[in-house]
């Protein structure tokens, strides 16, 4: 027969080694969910579809950059190679001059592309939605009205009325977007599909469009050349 | 006995549990999460390889730029027409600009876990950006740039799932900064006129969204990071 006191030791053996197990069972439970939980987040933020068009638009703007490296090198070629026999190429250097111009909408240009009319009253939420996906879609020139929009170019609603750059614009709408017509397509149908419940929308796609008219860039007042 | 039977149950389950632990970190316990983790490495090799080509595209703009500078010294030609390019790279967000302006700060709000809410108006949507920038160029903003993204001719800001990119598929990330150049009163006016972003301004009080602006006397805007390509537009003689 065991003493008392040995009876008490084994007890309090029991008794550690169960606390024992508890904190240790505890502790990898917590690892466990806090684990699991982490997971779960980065999941419900970056959900399969979103990672999978992340991919593609990554694709895309990586194929663009190259495309870009390629451009460059060709251009700092023919610097080269004019600077090598023995002059300076003012002809490589107004070609730039002229493309930046076609991106700030200096120029007038023509080339294929979307028709985009509209019939009725639109907001200018919904026209900014329209202009945002068709340059997300490579829209290089556009105009709506007779008036040439860039990124910079405000639009805004004052009751029905539309403005462009302030100046009033009126139904019919014509929206000509100058780029590739394969990649313009989808994005225009986006855009009219959301419009099509309250106005009527028509896409017509064009072999050869022109945009003549040009912006005027304002002078810098406030803003200072250098970081 | 009792002692070494508590002790072997206790090793057991706690070996077992450790060893479950170790087993679900090196492989998802789904195919879903295997294939979930696939796509983020993708995700990593397509951003590491998009800051690489940019850096080689600004690369690229030095050397022809050293080239210009070089044709300018040779020929009076060449010199008449680079002043004018140089004038136009300012024009189209190649270079950087520094002045007074205006500093816009967006995050997002609480999510209310409503099940009637399927708003998510808590959240910054990239129209809520587009929104802002659109006002601040009806403010007279001279330049803008958004969490350090230049905002150039040909700038969109998309959606790709829940992530909000802009310019060569950048990822903007909360909180959200949009910084403006030009008159910092008109700029505030723009932004305080009740009238405009009211829908924004509605879902700040709701969510506690942050919206606010601070105007500054010496902001600094980075050049575009990258150049632009015009393959279909031919300018009309």
């Amino acid at each position: 027969m065991r003493s008392r006191s040995a009876e008490q030791t084994a007890r309090a053996q029991r008794l550690i080694i169960v606390s024992l197990v508890a904190v240790a069972l505890g502790f990898l439970l917590v690892v466990q969910l806090r684990s699991q939980a982490a997971v779960a987040r980065t999941l419900a933020t970056q959900d399969d579809t979103s990672v999978a068009l992340l991919i593609n638009d990554l694709n895309r703007a990586n194929n663009q950059l190259i495309q870009q490296s390629t451009a460059l090198s060709q251009q700092e070629a023919e610097l080269r190679q004019a600077l090598a026999a023995g002059g300076g190429d003012a002809q490589a250097i107004q070609k730039e001059l002229t493309r930046l111009r076609e991106v700030t909408g200096e120029v007038p240009v023509h080339g294929p592309g979307l028709e985009i009319r509209i019939q009725g009253t639109i907001m200018d939420f919904e026209l900014q939605d329209a202009l945002n996906s068709l340059r997300n879609a490579g829209a290089e020139a556009m105009a709506l009205n007779g008036y040439r929009i860039i990124s910079s170019t405000p639009v805004q609603s004052r009751g029905n009325t539309l403005l462009i750059d302030g100046h009033a614009v009126r139904t019919p709408l014509s929206l000509l977007v100058i780029g590739d017509p394969e990649q313009l397509g989808p994005a225009a149908d986006l855009s009219a599909s959301s419009l099509q419940t309250r106005v009527q929308v028509e896409i017509q796609r064009q072999t050869e469009l022109a945009i003549t008219e040009v912006v005027t860039p304002h002078p810098l007042i406030y803003a200072q050349l250098g970081k | 006995m009792t002692v070494l039977a508590s002790v072997s149950l206790a090793t057991f389950l706690v070996t077992g549990l450790a060893a479950t632990q170790f087993r679900s970190q090196p492989l998802p316990p789904s195919n879903r999460l295997a294939r979930d983790e696939a796509l983020r490495q993708s995700v990593n090799q397509l951003e590491d390889q998009n800051r690489t080509l940019k850096a080689r595209v600004q690369g690229l703009q030095a050397q022809v730029k050293a080239g210009e500078d070089e044709s300018a010294n040779r020929s009076s030609a060449a010199q008449q027409v680079k002043a004018q390019l140089d004038d136009q790279k300012v024009i189209a967000g190649l270079t950087p600009l520094h002045g007074p302006g205006l500093t816009v700060l967006l995050h997002d709000g609480t999510d209310p876990n409503d099940p009637a809410d399927h708003s998510l108006g808590w959240t910054i949507h990239y129209q809520d950006l587009q929104d802002i920038v659109n006002v601040l160029w009806a403010s007279g903003a001279e330049a803008i740039a958004v969490n350090g993204q230049r905002v150039v001719p040909n700038t969109a800001f998309h959606y790709a799932g829940v992530n909000i990119l802009v310019n060569n598929a950048s990822r903007l990330s909360g909180p959200y900064t949009v910084t403006a150049l030009g008159s910092p009163s008109s700029l505030a006016s723009g932004l305080g006129n009740p009238d405009v972003l009211a829908e924004l301004k509605s879902r700040s009080r709701i969510y506690g969204l942050g919206f606010s602006w601070v105007r500054g006397t010496r902001l600094s805007l980075p050049a575009y990071d990258a150049t632009f390509l015009v393959k279909y537009a031919q300018p009309l003689s």
